[in-house]
């Protein structure tokens, strides 16, 4: 009976230990099948993912390479073919981008050009340097001569607008005196204003530091604010107004004009759009002024706007950093 | 007045030319002309101008190399030069002091504002 008992207690030892030992091997080998799936499915999902950020920075170089025969390696297979296409319609954007920036560049010269000599010769003309003119032929003359600075501008504009989308016009950065900016501008304008029997005034703080910006470049934002005021006031005055925070500088131009509709001031900020009505009808001008002086005052990291209503003028404004580094 | 005074203009364009000889031509100015970047070196060299107006884009060397290569010149380069360029690009201006013009001007530029520019530079050297 002791036997017996001695006997299935042995038994039961050893099929502990195998059962124990079963165990042991079947969990060994569970972490190393886990370990080795994980391996081979994160590992290239890993890869297919650091190629994909590479592409999404613009790197087209390289392949991702993953030897699996499952989906993964299909996915691979189609992030690589995907990252050819982009690659090349990348290529083809940069070609035609390039083409458009030479374009450009090529029209600037030849438009001038002949601009140059047509009004070069009519200024001579006009001075009297190939004998005196005739009473009636000087106001056609000076027709003449407006008329080919006006198309002038608009080849400016034209080309300016085109240059900052293609990104060609980068900002030369220098310090400026905003007192000096202004005078330049009023002096471009007086005579405009002048010829309008317009008041004008500019107001600016006194003391200010130097600024930093691109001068040429927010002047010429400027001018187009107090050349469009002008150009829609008949009556009244133009004021030219600058306020100044430790960070910002503000420019304003109020102008005694029609005004603009609430609906049409956010468009007029967009290229070729005037505000609609009978009022710009009558008036010469690209539609390029505003988007213009919004570009540049977007590249300054400025901002943008006008306050108006119908019939009560209007007021535009932006805003520059004071010191752009 | 100042008919003593020469200015040798460098320009590839004929009808620009034309302006400038009528121009300087009734401020009493002589004009000697040159039309291109290597020509411009040799004439300066023999003629020795009082004033060289630059243009910026010409034929086989450019306004910018021209006006190197007079400056290099030690018997040359007290001549002022003023360099004439189609509209101002940002960087043009920069490019042409660099390249060790004296002045610059935009085309298309006034020819008032221009002959200005001219006397102010040659009353300076009196």
């Amino acid at each position: 009976m002791v036997n017996g008992v001695d006997a299935s207690r042995d038994t039961y030892e050893t099929s502990r230990v195998y059962v124990v030992a079963f165990a042991l091997a079947g969990f060994l080998l569970t972490l190393a099948l886990g370990y080795a799936i994980s391996w081979s499915i994160i590992k290239p999902v890993r890869e297919i993912d650091e190629r994909l950020n590479r592409i999404a920075a613009g790197d087209f170089s390289q392949k991702v390479v993953v030897a699996n025969r499952d989906e993964l390696g299909a996915l691979a297979q189609h992030v690589n073919l995907a990252c050819e296409e982009l690659k090349e319609l990348y290529q083809r954007l940069e070609d035609a981008s390039r083409h458009k920036s030479q374009f450009l560049a090529n029209m600037s010269h030849e438009l001038r050009t002949p601009l140059n000599a047509i009004l070069g010769f009519g200024e001579l003309m006009l001075d009297g340097v190939y004998g005196d003119i005739p009473d009636r032929m000087r106001t056609p003359l000076e027709r003449m001569q407006s008329n080919g600075k006006h198309l002038l501008g608009l080849i400016n504009d034209i080309l300016d607008l085109s240059k900052i989308e293609a990104g060609q016009l980068s900002l030369s950065l220098g310090d400026y005196s905003v007192d000096e900016l202004v005078r330049g501008v009023y002096g471009a304008v007086e005579s405009l204003a002048a010829e309008k029997k317009l008041a004008i005034s500019t107001r600016i703080p006194p003391g200010l530091p130097p600024a930093r910006g691109d001068e040429r470049r927010l002047a010429q934002a400027l001018l187009n604010l107090v050349g469009n005021a002008i150009k829609f006031t008949d009556k009244g005055e133009i004021a030219i107004e600058v306020a100044a925070n430790e960070e910002n500088y503000t420019f304003s131009v109020r102008d005694t004009g029609p005004g603009i509709a609430k609906a049409d001031q956010a468009k007029i900020f967009e290229e070729f759009r005037q505000g609609d009505g009978s009022i710009t009808k009558t008036k010469m001008g690209s539609g390029l002024g505003l988007a213009i002086a919004k570009r540049i005052v977007e590249m300054h990291g400025g901002r943008i706007w006008v306050d108006s209503n119908p019939g009560a003028g209007a007021t535009f404004s932006f805003t520059a950093p004071a010191r752009i580094e | 007045m100042k008919t003593d005074k020469t200015i040798l203009v460098v320009e590839d364009q004929e009808d620009n030319r034309q302006i400038l000889r009528d121009l300087l031509g009734s401020a009493g100015l002589r004009m000697i002309e040159a039309h291109d970047g290597e020509e411009a070196l040799t004439v300066a060299q023999s003629q020795r101008p009082d004033l060289i107006l630059m243009d910026i884009q010409l034929p086989l060397v450019d306004g910018y190399e021209a006006t190197r290569n007079i400056k290099r010149d030690p018997e040359l380069k007290d001549i002022p030069i003023i360099a004439v360029t189609s509209y101002a690009l940002s960087g043009d201006e920069q490019k042409a002091r660099e390249a060790g013009c004296d002045a610059y001007m935009a085309k298309p530029y006034s020819p008032r504002a221009l002959l200005a520019r001219i006397e102010q530079f040659l009353d300076q050297r009196l």
